[in-house]
């Protein structure tokens, strides 16, 4: 689904060049999920926006194997970054309303939307009047309604308080099995990426880089059970100590 | 809801004193009333002329020149900070000149808009469009350079046109920057169009000010002069309504 191969990027700073992602050959099938974790510095963010088309890379190649889909991904970022001016409904729209979509078929995905990232109630609601964890759901829904294969997520819960940031886990579980869309999560908890992950890829700093990549074989629906389960504690454990060796 | 009529309770008493004021030095003080007319013939002059229908068009005139100005100087304000915006090189050649433009003493340079553009409209709204521009181009620019960076992150993603940029991001995101301009514009255009209407023509409240000065009609002159202060409270006004619609996702809400 994404293949990456000798995939570079580096930053211009005060006349030197950093190296911010060194050459990473990576696959990721269709329909994963994939945790990447690492401290900062790392180039996950840069990994992620790099597969986005935000970035430009300095060298190698992405390939999205998504046919012709216009907007190959959908981006969360850390923040909801929706447009203030906009009501939830209009922001989860925008997409949409951009790419030209028929209003009463607009109006039918954002309904379902709205009901699957649970804001119904909220849908005539501005911005401001939303909490952090409630901006961070219509963010989700928007990068959905246009319906990408590919969902980027940028510590979207790194802003939110603990219990939120565990309801919303569990929902983006449940989005993903519905969905079955490519999920690819940059997160600064282990415990994140151990519990959401079919996938955990480990990033290590100066130079940016992929250090391991673990398959999780926790079974699905995970829940509650899983936080008890002795291999994701294991799992969990050997990301801490993986973390620890690239500080 | 006793917040609300606050503010009018406030005008309110202020207007009252200031008339009472002038009814007092106009009256009871003596003094002359070709100097100062008292409020009553003031307002029944103001009055009678509205009646008569002899005030209208003067009116109009200068409003509409105001509009006029208005909107060519805030289009051109704003499409000029857009482009300024999107081509920092450019800017950094601009920005200089830009200065001297914008502190220059546009009413200063009235006259010579005269001579440039003649005696008629033009020279008119030239003056008011140069008021307004400057006070628009600037607060544009400060709203357009105060995006968050995100949001183009997100209309790179989505792939947006430079059009739909501008009309679905850029120009929302930039609102509250253009509205402090175009409040300060806003004044500048009354200021501008009653200037312009001074010097040239036989339209306008500038006109009849000149006029009634010029003939010792001094009721006439200070109802010209109120009506005119009117006409800004009223632009004030409706630039206040329209910026609540189109800026109440940006007011804090009182919680």
């Amino acid at each position: 689904m994404i293949t990456t191969s000798g995939l570079t990027k580096s930053f211009d700073l005060d006349g030197g060049s950093i190296l911010a992602l060194a050459p990473l050959d990576h696959r990721i099938e269709k329909g994963a999920f994939v945790s990447i974790v690492g401290p900062s510095g790392c180039g996950k963010s840069t990994f992620l926006r790099l597969i986005a088309g935000l970035e430009d890379a300095s060298g190698g190649t992405i390939e999205l194997d998504t046919g012709s889909a216009k907007r190959p991904v959908g981006f969360v970022f850390q923040d909801a970054v929706l447009l203030p001016w906009k009501t939830v409904r209009d922001n989860i729209r925008f997409p949409l309303d951009t790419a030209g979509v028929r209003r009463d078929e607009g109006n039918r995905i954002v309904s379902e939307l709205i009901e699957l990232v649970g804001l119904s109630g909220f849908e005539d609601a501005l911005p401001k009047q939303l909490s952090g964890g409630m901006r961070q759901r219509a963010a989700i829904a928007r990068a959905l309604s246009d319906d990408p294969p590919i969902l980027l997520m940028d510590e979207p819960f790194s802003a939110v308080d603990l219990l939120t940031r565990e309801t919303l886990n569990d929902e983006l579980l449940r989005i993903w099995q519905r969905t079955g869309k490519t999920i690819l999560l940059v997160t600064h908890s282990v415990e994140e990426a151990a519990y959401l992950g079919s996938e955990v890829m480990v990033m290590s700093p100066r130079p940016g880089r992929l250090k391991k990549t673990y398959t999780v074989d926790l079974p699905h629906p995970r829940g509650e059970a899983t936080k008890l389960d002795p291999a994701y504690h294991q799992l969990v454990a050997e990301l801490r100590q993986d973390m620890r060796e690239t500080e | 809801m006793m917040s609300r009529f606050r503010p009018v309770f406030e005008y309110g008493v202020a207007l009252a004193l200031l008339t009472v004021a002038w009814w007092y030095a106009s009256g009871p003080m003596g003094i002359p009333k070709y100097l100062l007319p008292s409020p009553q013939s003031t307002v029944s002059t103001l009055w009678d002329s509205l009646v008569s229908g002899e005030l209208w068009p003067h009116l109009w005139f200068t409003v509409r020149n105001i509009l006029l100005g208005l909107g060519i100087g805030s289009v051109a304000g704003i499409a000029v900070a857009y482009l300024l915006y999107k081509m920092p090189r450019l800017s950094t050649f601009l920005d200089g000149p830009l200065v001297v433009f914008q502190t220059a003493p546009k009413i200063a340079l009235a006259p010579l808009f005269v001579v440039w553009f003649g005696l008629g409209l033009t020279a008119k709204i030239v003056l008011i469009v140069s008021l307004v521009f400057f006070p628009v181009l600037m607060g544009a620019l400060a709203g357009f350079r105060s995006i968050d960076s995100r949001m183009h992150d997100l209309a790179k993603l989505l792939k947006l046109n430079p059009f739909s940029l501008f009309w679905r991001i850029d120009l929302m995101a930039a609102l509250p920057g253009i509205f402090v301009g175009l409040k300060i514009g806003a004044v500048q255009a009354l200021v501008g169009a009653i200037l312009a209407e001074w010097i040239s023509g036989s339209d306008g409240l500038g006109y009849l000010m000149t006029f009634a000065s010029a003939t010792y009609k001094t009721p006439l002159l200070f109802g010209a002069v109120l009506l005119t202060s009117l006409l800004g409270i009223a632009l004030h006004g409706l630039l206040g309504v329209i910026e609540g619609r189109l800026l109440s996702w940006k007011v804090q809400d009182g919680r």
